[in-house]
């Protein structure tokens, strides 16, 4: 049970992030942004970054405002329900994450706090069946050689903070978008997004720090992120239900609301407890990895808490298209773009049967070790 | 007469935790079936003694005037020890009702007998045409002198073939202009000519289900609690706290815990379907414990719960299912076998544990019932 001054607390940050993204343009601005191509708005990231909605989860003695991961899960279930493209989730979670605990006397922390720069976390490599468990991106002599994938923000980002091998063993480097060598495809994404595939053949990146600490906080920043994509698509889910509600409330057929019919009804209660049961455990699990220093539990929670969020974001969205009828599978309701936005974010850092498998994997291990 | 609410959860916890591990009856443990009182009689006598029989009662009732918070401990303590509930109609279902509504005389006769089990009861709701639809019910109650004669049908009656009374839902006013008018409330003596009960056998072959047939059988009027033809308003004025009761974790949790060193003994590990659809189950059961959690805050505050607290049962009783499912699956060809199956130092009786989740989502309210109602009452939707 939480302390009920923390309830407030967290019930403050949600009102004033709810309010914040609501005069933004709330859904509206997601569908104009998509439309003209622009993947995210800039002026937007530094309102946000005004607002210190990025450093919710960062301590107060690095700048932010201390509140830990259920601040930042209350950040993402309000990006999640106004689906706002800004990669706010991927910043808190990895790009902060990492800086706060490998380099927090680089100016980079303060900026990206503030939302005066951005900066895309690029630590993923492509395998043979999906990500590969080896990185091959290495760094030597001050330059990065090898390539990147699944890169959130890589479209609109000035720098990239990239996770390569050395000598010594990982090291975190600073890559700048413009550097010689470095070339960013794009893959276009369902919700008009994309993730970045970067190619480096001697690019010039400073590094931030190097060693095993880098592996670690690479571990706890994914978890961190991990567990806040988890919020992101409960507060979509959330919002998409609530959109599906008010349709079979209005819609009519055989003179009467479709909401009047008992099998609509039932299939209504079903996505509702599924988002009640997704929100209940997923800030159930950032109040807990908010209190828990074994990094290994705090991964297990994370996979606990995506695994659930994608389960219900998949039932909710795609019930809600049917709930919609034939209105659902066109462009012109928002339904799709939150169906669409639930595609990208429950295939990025594992999907549910993929977190069911680690998060089985470690309970294992926890009952071997005891 | 001790504070129980005065002490903290923990202290409190430690407390009943002692109490049960040191003095509940090892082979009493998760039985499954629902005992005879004579079974666990002497269990009965030692929470007599300690006066715990009625955590929920005021004290000076003779109970425990536990609060919402200590409460749910109480039970969550006996759940994990699998102390059975007894025959616990008349403190969890009578007793409350005659407290709330009963005249100071009713209170002092039936109270301390409930406690003592001097009286057994059994709850006579259900009908062969008012199950679901409970309102509907159409067993007589007519005024004739200073006793009530009552003519009808019940079903489902729990262990009415080990009851000494009956507390029962009857129609009083078969003109009132709306069903759930016309309701009263009353007790009445098993032991007489008029009352017959049948046993049921259920799928598992148990008789813990009666049939009970009312020809001219009688009660005094002064058996009426509360007012006549108000028994609908009081009958439901109780279910609160069941509600959440019906959703608790315990149930899919011990049934998850068995399933989970059956399944390691008879290597269905080894499967990676199995071993995803044990995760799905396991992370339901976690997950549904989180939004429990949410619920009994809400009681510690003091705050009154809302219908939404119907999607707990909706969510635990389907997922133990499932997990039963999973039993008979990992128990492969043994799956139809009668009785315990023994693997290594286990013994699950994989059977037994799939009829015991059958009928959790047809009683206490049908989950199509608790669909209805969240529908709405929590989501609003239209007739």
């Amino acid at each position: 049970m939480q302390s009920s001054e923390q309830e407030e607390d967290l019930r403050l940050l949600r009102e004033s992030a709810r309010t914040l993204f609501d005069r933004a343009g709330g859904s509206g601005r997601s569908r104009k942004l998509r439309d003209a191509g622009g993947e995210f708005d800039p002026d937007m990231v530094r309102e946000l970054g005004e607002a210190g909605v990025f450093g919710v989860a960062v301590p107060e003695e690095q700048g932010g405002l201390g509140m830990g991961l259920a601040a930042g899960g209350v950040i993402a279930e309000e990006v999640g329900r106004v689906i706002a493209p800004e990669p706010v989730v991927a910043t808190i979670g990895l790009g902060l994450g990492l800086l706060r605990r490998l380099c927090p006397e680089h100016p980079k922390l303060e900026q990206l706090i503030g939302g005066e720069a951005s900066l895309a976390v690029a630590w993923q490599e492509r395998g043979p069946g999906g990500a590969s468990a080896d990185a091959t991106c290495r760094y030597a002599d001050g330059k990065l050689t090898g390539g990147k994938a699944w890169v959130v923000g890589a479209g609109g980002t000035q720098d990239f903070l990239v996770v390569a091998e050395a000598d010594g063993g990982p090291v975190l480097v600073l890559a700048e978008a413009s550097a010689d060598g470095l070339v960013t495809t794009r893959r276009a994404q369902a919700d008009g997004s994309s993730l970045g595939e970067l190619s480096f053949s001697g690019t010039p990146a400073a590094e931030l720090a190097c060693g095993a600490a880098v592996q670690g906080a690479l571990s706890e920043a994914v978890a961190d992120a991990t567990a806040l994509a988890a919020a992101e698509l409960v507060g979509l889910s959330q919002r998409a239900f609530e959109i599906t509600l008010d349709y079979i409330k209005t819609r009519e057929q055989f003179d009467k609301p479709i909401g009047s019919f008992q099998v609509i009804q039932h299939r209504a209660v079903d996505l509702n407890v599924m988002c009640e049961v997704a929100q209940a455990a997923v800030r159930e699990v950032l109040m807990r990895m908010d209190g828990e220093t074994d990094a290994s539990i705090r991964a297990r929670l994370a996979s606990r808490a995506k695994a659930r969020a994608v389960t219900a974001a998949r039932k909710v969205t795609r019930d809600a298209i049917q709930l919609h009828g034939a209105v659902g599978y066109t462009d012109e309701f928002d339904i799709g773009l939150y169906l669409n936005r639930a595609l990208v974010l429950s295939a990025w850092l594992g999907d549910d049967a993929y977190h069911r498998r680690i998060w089985f994997d470690a309970r294992e291990e926890e009952g071997a070790a005891q | 007469m001790t504070d129980w609410n005065a002490m903290s959860d923990a202290e409190f916890r430690k407390e009943v935790r002692g109490f049960l591990e040191a003095e509940y009856p090892e082979e009493l443990r998760h039985l499954p079936h629902r005992p005879k009182f004579a079974e666990i009689e002497h269990w009965h006598r030692k929470l007599h003694t300690k006066g715990w029989v009625a955590p929920a009662w005021p004290a000076e009732y003779g109970g425990m005037g536990l609060n919402a918070a200590k409460l749910l401990i109480f039970y969550e303590e006996q759940q994990r020890w699998g102390v059975n509930r007894g025959r616990d109609m008349g403190v969890q279902m009578v007793g409350p009702l005659i407290i709330k509504f009963g005249t100071q005389k009713q209170k002092n006769y039936w109270l301390p007998r409930i406690l003592s089990c001097e009286d057994i009861w059994c709850q006579g709701y259900s009908e062969p045409g008012a199950g679901s639809d409970l309102a509907n019910l159409r067993t007589r109650a007519e005024i004739d002198g200073d006793d009530f004669v009552i003519n009808g049908q019940k079903i489902w009656t729990t262990m009415a073939h080990d009851a000494t009374h009956i507390f029962m839902l009857v129609r009083t006013d078969p003109d009132a202009p709306k069903k759930q008018q016309g309701i009263s409330f009353v007790l009445a003596p098993m032991d007489q000519p008029g009352v017959e009960v049948r046993t049921i056998t259920t799928l598992s072959g148990e008789t813990e289900f009666c049939e009970v047939f009312f020809d001219n059988a009688r009660t005094p009027r002064e058996n009426l609690v509360g007012e006549l033809n108000k028994g609908w308003t009081m009958a439901k004025a109780l279910l609160s706290f069941e509600r959440i009761f019906i959703g608790s974790p315990s149930l899919a949790q011990n049934a998850l815990g068995q399933l989970e060193s059956f399944a390691r003994g008879r290597g269905a590990f080894d499967d990676p379907v199995f071993r995803d659809r044990f995760a799905q189950a396991a992370l339901d059961v976690e997950d549904h414990a989180a939004l429990y959690s949410r619920f009994a805050d809400q009681l510690k505050r003091g705050e009154t719960l809302g219908a939404d607290v119907s999607m707990l049962k909706i969510w635990v009783t389907e997922c133990f299912q499932r997990i039963t499912e999973l039993m008979i699956e990992a128990a492969g060809p043994d799956g139809g076998t009668v009785g315990p199956l023994q693997v290594g130092n286990v013994s699950v009786d994989v059977l037994a544990s799939f009829y015991k989740a059958r009928p959790t989502t047809i009683y206490g309210g049908s989950n199509e019932i608790q669909r209805n109602i969240l529908s709405k009452a929590v989501l609003g939707l239209p007739d």
